[in-house]
């Protein structure tokens, strides 16, 4: 052994000799700093070209090398843009290295560990914290909008909601679609207790690498890491914006001239008979303005990072504030948070990770309010001058929405402590011992308070209708929950000479437990300060307590990375996770990865064209148990009453509930295979997929024949299979055209195509609509909730053609009435004739970000859309009784003798059927953020000790393109089935803020 | 060197270690129970178990309203207004499918239609799940027999409602699994016949096995009920000498007897020994109470047909006015029946001016309007949408047990079987049998009660009888259909004096499209729908 290191050594000197011989030699001296932020760069690699040899920067950024003046010396360094310098007579060469916009260069969280994206065999897509928190939203998914190829996000106006995500598609109808987070290790579905500010990446993993979750990964997950201290003196940094919402793009209502006219047709006598003072008024009131409101909207963000060898801590705190633009709605969030690192010895590290918030939510009941918002009539009050609400329902309509909002009041507070302790022991470099322990604990209280009234002269302008609420009520619920997970893991990393090895193996232990309370009583003083149950007529109360939840999970992890040479990647993974949801207890998930990355290859390696060029492909089983627990048990109902002996209460019960016993998980198989590439120095990138997701065994609501006897007609069973089909896009171009002018511009857009499969046994889904008509259809060789309605073909121009027209089972055919096709051509427009026309799922979405700094000012755009779905116009369809208003746009264009329209009908009723007509286009393009900020200058703030100071101005959902006639064709709908149809939407709100970043 | 690897080798030995206590302890980490609910095994270990299941199936009757029905707001709307007795009523555009029925033209996807049929059989699910589990309770035969008897009864009832609104419907007789649902045994129709015959035999067995009045609480299903309720079934079938014996055992068996004044048949409280809840005529009755929870009524019972201010405004209302009465029930009306008057409110419709009171504050606007029992004045009808309501479904909100201002679920006890109907029975069968004598009795002890003369039993007298003694008690179109079936043109004479058009497919409801849909188009339509 001794002796071949002599020959070896003997042999390297030889030729440094001859190297030496051959050109002049000098030493060159520098320092490499990065371009941005001025810190200097340790462990920077730099090589003289085509040569073996080379070194590092050390401690102080600095390196010292020996080379010919002919040379060129490269630097290199991970996460950054690679600068080649040619020698010539230069002694001294500093450098500046600039972060490489690529993420290819980054390191990416794959769960219960992190890789070098450049490993990464799977489909995972990285956003930095900084991209989040510059938008004025209170969630991080809000934020994603436009953002990452593949992943859609659909958010509501109302505060404290959480947004919708959907990763590759819908893969669940009843297993909830949404992906799953994970928050520093905390397993969650929530993540509205988050400071956008704390957040130092977010991840998502799109394809089978989600695999690693187990029964919880099949619609993807979200892995959510928070900011840590870095070794240096103390960061303290504040941020803050204040701005105001309003609602976006109100659709215009009819006014009482339209109103009237409409009424004499579809309630010919009405207006005759009953508009008379003071029930009605002269006027028109403007429903939808007289319950909403230019909101206020405030969030400030104070932080402070740093540490020592030892020791890194990351403090922050945050408040809030974001009003709903419908009047008294509104919620506040305190957040802070404490991430501390602490090294104990060089081989054991304790962490922690701990984050608390408390939120307060002013809620409304925005489904009855904006519903009747949309149907008041436009010539009743919606209040005097004297305090008198107009009778809207005295007049045959809703109740006046605007007395709704004043007469409740719901008030809500959570409080959540979410956050990890861990243990990190490595005993040998290779190896890593890994103990978390994370837990969510949350704690809620809800008052729900309705104010006494009458329909009398005390509160309306006049009596009468049926709005009223006889008894004051009070309704207190408190709920609390926990749930932990436990992770062990163990981790061996070791390079032997090309090969790269990472094993991990783990036990991941879970336990969730909810529970809540809640009482009501009626007439409780109307006084704030006494809203407490006690003070409530004990005859009238009841008390609820009935189960919260209760569930285990037990898990194995397993995972093998394997590289070799940085040109050929395997990975696979392997989670054995059990479930106490389900009867059958364990399931086997995996993924299988391969990686090529072929600009390593000797063949392109010098060509110069490409920087990065990655064929992957990743395979595997995923699973979705996101259901409520226990619902394989038949249970019985207990307690219910019934009397016997004249007024002597009998508790019988009732088995009711058609369960499935042996009800499973939903399985999904992934098949995924991608490309990234990277040019012309980095500053061109981007990534191609293309993704196949077939979900089995889905779990779906069944509508169960009426013979059965279940309540609801209806039981949750592994039925159903989907398919989502697709191919995303994403591609970004960043360039420096001098050092004062930078720019970006970058654009994703993803193809997806969602099918039913199969319903293999299950009955056909029906959803939507009113009056048990229904709107979609969930079947067969179609996209899931598609619309199943009559084929509107135009009016009927006149009675003699309406006479002659198949018979219509919804209400009679007349001039002025929708004609529908009649498919079946029995001579009846029936349920028998309903066409398939169009889902809600886009076949197209994407968007686009453009961003541009000059000297100290910046501008970014974010653009986000879709095309090539269709909404259904609920509202429209949607009729409570013959006296709703209707929309001024569909006032003026609907069939009058005067004005004989072929499109629009004369009248909407509560009979006119599900057709469509009511079906529009859902192609938008809107843009998502736009944001110019300016930077003072360095030199004005030194003597201030300020660092940074930004100011900038941003605007959320600024203006948009859209085709749709209502006001958003982006519908918040948590119902899958349902999830295109426009009824109750909260109104979509445009913010303009103005802020400020500062740096100490 | 060695030390790392021995160090490594300790390190794996412990985590093997640490991972196999784990495992040991979670063996059962998974076993989850299901948190505040009680589950089936429970179920079957409580001794009272199978006894509250029977009490559970009484429950169902509370169900209703917009929902599942049974004998709620959308049974009234396939019954009475169906008929010729009421109109729809409330606002004229309200409800439409309600509508739809009053008017002879149901179609499959009207939602009433839906609602009762899911009802019904919510009710036969449940009588089935306590038939399953009695028949391992651990109770004496006779016992366990009379609590058979009452789930077999309550089950021959609600097929009775569903073999008179829909004909042959599929015949549940257990427990499928939601498995085995998709099978052509439940998703096709049984023949009517088969319905018919399955009815006979629960009700055969629970007039062998129930005890009768007084042996048993009052509600549950008694021996006179039940044979009561099969004496009305053999009417339906025509076999008038089962209607006759079966009417005849329940007269004889002296236990009832018609209440004196009519109109306090309905009301909550006797007056001085006569009417009132459970009254001495009432065969079967759903019980209901005052619980907590305002849970213990039937859900929307009252208020649905509760006197309506609708457009015109000034008081605070009753009710949303649907099930009005029409003036083809009021024409039917000998001059002198006090059944009139105990049936009908009727609006007053002069225009008056009273003096201010704290009831009435805005004089001018009113008249004396009506005054109802209680003391309740209806105003005149200026303020009021319809001109009659049903005064047998009204329940007080002063005089009457009230669940605070919940007004959904007023605990009206709806009577279902009462004597008189079993005297009418009894004189129809006995006149189809040729003994007009006893028919004449029956019809004449009805006819008393109701302070008119005596006349002899012909039998457009006794269905003329029926109408007036039983109208807004939800008999009227089942009754008018199975007249027609005996008397053809019947039905086409009483809806032309009504107003409407009669076809011969209107005797049967449609079979609600989503079952139709749910069974894959394997339950066939009924014809002309």
């Amino acid at each position: 052994m001794r002796k071949l290191f002599t020959n070896l050594f003997g042999a390297v000197l030889l030729l440094l000799l001859f190297i030496n011989a051959s050109f002049a030699q000098q030493i060159i001296k520098g320092k490499l700093t990065d371009a941005s932020s001025g810190e200097t760069l340790i462990g920077v690699s730099v090589l003289v070209k085509g040569t073996t040899t080379g070194t590092q920067t050390d401690v102080n950024g600095t390196f010292s090398i020996t080379a010919p003046a002919n040379a060129t010396l490269v630097f290199t360094y991970v996460g950054y843009n690679t600068e080649q310098v040619a020698v010539g007579n230069q002694t001294t060469i500093d450098v500046k290295l600039v972060l490489a916009a690529t993420q290819l260069a980054q390191v990416v969280v794959v769960g219960y560990g992190t890789q070098r994206r450049r490993d990464v065999t799977g489909a995972v897509a990285s956003v930095n914290g900084d991209q989040l928190a510059k938008q004025p939203v209170q969630t991080p998914t809000q934020a994603l909008q436009g953002k990452v190829a593949g992943v859609q996000v659909l958010s509501s106006g109302q505060p404290n909601s959480a947004p919708i995500l959907r990763i590759r598609g819908t893969g669940s109808v009843l297993g909830g679609a949404n992906p799953l987070y994970v928050v520093d290790g905390v397993l969650t579905d929530d993540i509205r207790n988050i400071n956008n500010s704390d957040i130092l990446t977010l991840d998502v993993l799109k394809d089978a690498s989600a695999a690693i979750y187990g029964v919880r990964g099949a619609n993807g997950v979200v892995i959510i890491t928070t900011k840590k201290g870095k070794n240096g003196p103390a960061v303290v940094s504040y941020d803050a914006n204040v701005g105001y919402r309003e609602v976006a793009n109100q659709i215009k209502l009819a006014d009482r001239g339209q109103y009237v006219a409409y009424l004499n047709d579809a309630n010919p006598g009405r207006i005759a008979a009953d508009d008379k003072a003071p029930l009605t008024i002269p006027g028109s009131t403007d429903w939808a303005k007289a319950v909403s409101r230019t909101a206020f909207t405030t969030n400030h963000n104070i932080s402070v990072a740093g540490g020592s060898e030892r020791n890194t801590y990351f403090l922050s705190a945050n408040y809030l504030d974001d009003q709903g633009v419908i009047k008294t709605n509104g919620f506040q969030r305190f957040t802070f948070r404490a991430n501390n690192d602490v090294n104990i010895t060089n081989k054991l590290k304790f962490s922690e990770q701990l984050s608390l918030s408390r939120g307060a939510e002013q809620a409304v009941n925005i489904g009855g309010i904006y519903g009747n918002v949309y149907r008041a009539a436009p010539i009743i009050a919606s209040v005097d001058g004297n305090g008198k609400y107009g009778n809207t329902s005295a007049w045959g309509n809703v109740g006046n929405p605007l007395l709704q909002l004043d007469k409740a009041n719901n008030f809500t507070l959570n409080n959540r402590i979410q956050g990890n302790v861990a243990l990190d022991y490595k005993p040998v470099s290779s190896l890593t011992l890994h103990s978390a322990f994370n837990t969510d604990i949350r704690y809620n209280n809800q008052k729900n308070y309705l104010y006494q009234f009458n329909a009398d002269g005390n509160t309306f302008t006049v009596g009468g209708g049926n709005q009223r609420q006889a008894n004051s009520s009070l309704f207190v619920q408190n709920d609390d929950s926990y749930q932990y997970t436990w992770d062990n893991t163990i981790t061996f990393d070791k390079t032997f000479g090309q090969h790269h090895l990472t094993v991990l193996g783990g036990i991941v232990t879970e336990k969730g437990k909810s529970n809540f309370l809640n009482g009501t009583r009626q007439d409780v003083p109307a006084n704030k300060d006494q809203w407490f149950l006690s003070l409530g007529n004990p005859d009238v109360a009841s008390i609820s307590n009935n189960g919260g939840g209760l569930f285990t999970r037990q898990s194995f992890v397993g995972r093998i990375n394997y590289g070799y040479a940085g040109k050929y990647l395997l990975s696979g993974s392997l989670r054995r996770d059990g479930s106490s949801k389900f009867s059958e207890r364990y399931g086997n998930f995996y993924t299988v990865g391969a990686g090529w990355v072929i600009s390593e290859e000797s063949f392109l390696k010098d060509s110069n064209i490409f920087d990065q060029l990655k064929l992957r492909a990743s395979y595997g089983k995923l699973g979705n148990d996101n259901i409520d627990q226990s619902l394989f048990i038949v249970t019985a109902t207990s307690n219910v009453p019934y009397y016997f002996n004249n007024g002597q209460l009998n508790l019988g019960s009732v088995i009711q509930d058609i369960k499935n016993t042996n009800l499973k998980w939903e399985t999904t198989d992934q098949l995924d295979i991608g490309l990234d590439f990277a040019f012309l120095n980095n500053r061109l990138t981007g990534e191609a997929d293309y993704y196949n997701k077939k979900v089995q065994n889905a779990l779906t609501l069944v509508t169960l024949p009426g013979i059965l006897g279940d309540p609801d007609n209806r039981y949750v069973t592994n039925a159903a299979s989907y398919s989502n089909k697709g191919v995303e896009f994403a591609l970004r171009w960043n360039d420096k055209i001098s050092d004062k002018l930078t720019y970006y511009v970058g654009a994703n857009i993803s193809y997806n195509k969602n099918n039913v499969i199969g319903l293999n046994g299950g009955q056909t889904l029906f959803a939507g609509g009113a009056n048990s008509r229904t709107i979609t259809r969930t079947d067969n060789g179609q996209p899931i909730g598609s619309y199943y309605v009559l084929q509107a073909t135009g009016v009927f121009q006149t009675q003699a053609e309406a006479a002659a027209a198949p018979t219509n089972t919804f209400e009679a055919n007349k001039i002025g009435g929708l004609k529908y096709a009649d498919i079946n051509s029995d001579g009846r427009i029936d349920a028998n004739d309903r066409v398939y026309a169009g889902s809600y799922q886009p076949k197209y979405y994407g968007g686009f970000n453009l961003g541009l700094s000059y000297n100290n000012v910046d501008l970014s755009a974010d653009f986000t859309g879709n095309w090539g779905n269709k909404i259904y116009n609920g509202k429209k369809n949607i009729r409570g009784s013959s006296n709703d208003n209707i929309e001024s746009a569909y006032a003026n264009s609907r069939f009058t003798t005067a004005n004989p329209s072929n499109t629009n009908p004369n009248v909407i009723t509560e009979s006119t059927p599900p057709s469509t007509y009511f079906i529009e286009s859902g192609a938008y393009l809107r843009l998502n953020n736009l944001t110019l900020g300016y930077t003072i200058p360095a030199v004005l703030l030194k003597r201030a000790n300020i660092s940074r100071l930004r100011v900038y101005v941003t605007s959320q959902n600024l203006f948009i393109l859209k085709r749709y006639s209502g006001s958003s064709p982006e519908l918040f709908n948590t119902n899958i089935l349902e999830s295109g149809i426009d009824a109750t939407n909260y109104p979509v709100t445009r913010t303009l803020a103005f802020g400020v970043n500062l740096q100490f | 060197m060695k030390n790392i690897y021995q160090k490594q080798l300790t390190i794996i030995a412990a985590c093997a270690m640490v991972l196999t206590v784990t495992l040991a302890a979670c063996k059962r980490y998974l076993d989850v129970s299901p948190q505040g609910q009680i589950t089936q095994d429970q179920i079957a270990l409580d001794p009272n178990a199978a006894k509250n299941l029977v009490t559970g199936i009484y429950n169902v009757f509370y169900i209703g309203g917009f929902d599942p029905d049974i004998d709620s707001f959308q049974f009234v709307i396939m019954t009475d207004i169906a008929s010729d007795d009421a109109d729809k009523g409330s606002s004229p555009n309200d409800y439409g499918d309600a509508l739809q029925i009053d008017n002879l033209q149901t179609s499959a996807s009207n939602g009433v239609v839906n609602n009762v049929w899911t009802g019904h059989y919510q009710g036969v699910a449940r009588a089935n799940q306590a038939l399953d589990k009695l028949q391992n309770a651990q109770f004496d035969a006779v016992t366990k027999n009379a609590l058979i008897g009452e789930a077999r009864f309550l089950r021959a009832y609600f097929y009775f409602n569903l073999v008179r609104l829909y004909g042959g419907v599929p015949l549940i007789d257990a427990l499928p699994l939601a498995s085995e649902a998709n099978q052509d045994k439940y998703q096709t129709r049984a023949t009517a016949d088969d319905i018919y015959k399955f009815i006979v035999s629960d009700l055969d067995f629970a007039v062998a096995n129930l005890p009768d009045k007084g042996a048993t609480d009052v509600g549950r299903a008694t021996k006179s009920a039940a044979q009561s309720l099969e004496a009305k079934v053999y009417l339906y079938l025509k076999n008038y000498q089962k209607a006759y014996e079966l009417s005849q055992a329940v007269i004889a068996g002296g236990k009832y007897s018609l209440v004196k004044d009519y109109s306090l048949i309905w009301r909550q409280n006797a007056v001085n020994g006569d009417g009132g809840n459970n009254n001495s005529e009432s065969l079967f009755e759903i019980q209901a109470g005052i619980n907590k929870d305002c849970s213990a009524g039937i859900n929307l019972y009252t208020v649905s047909q509760g006197p309506r201010a609708g457009g015109k405004y000034g008081w605070s209302d009753l009710g949303f006015g649907f099930n009005n009465p029409t003036s083809s029930l009021v024409n039917e009306y000998e001059a002198g029946d006090v059944r009139k008057n105990g049936t009908i409110i009727f609006i007053n419709s002069t225009n008056g001016t009273p003096p201010p009171s704290t009831i009435n504050p805005n004089p001018g606007t009113t008249s004396s309007g009506t005054v109802l029992f209680d003391g309740f004045r209806i105003p005149s009808q200026d303020s009021v949408q319809n001109s009659r309501y049903s005064y047998k479904a009204y329940h007080s909100r002063t005089a009457e047990a009230n669940c605070g201002g919940n007004t959904d679920r007023l605990p009206k006890q709806v009577r279902i079987l009462r004597y008189a109907d079993v005297l009418l029975i009894n004189a129809e069968a006995a006149f189809q049998l040729g003994n007009i004598g006893v028919a004449t009795t029956d019809l004449n002890l009805v006819r008393t009660r109701a302070g008119l003369q005596n006349v002899t039993a012909t039998l457009p007298a006794i269905w003329h009888e029926r109408r007036v003694e039983l109208a807004m008690e939800h008999d009227r179109f089942f009754d008018l259909v199975r007249q027609d079936a005996v008397q053809p043109g019947r039905a086409a004479a009483a809806f032309a004096a009504h107003g409407k058009t009669w076809k011969a497919t209107a005797a049967l409801f449609p079979i609600p499209q989503t079952q139709i849909d749910l069974s894959n188009g394997r339950l066939k339509q009924n014809p002309g729908y």
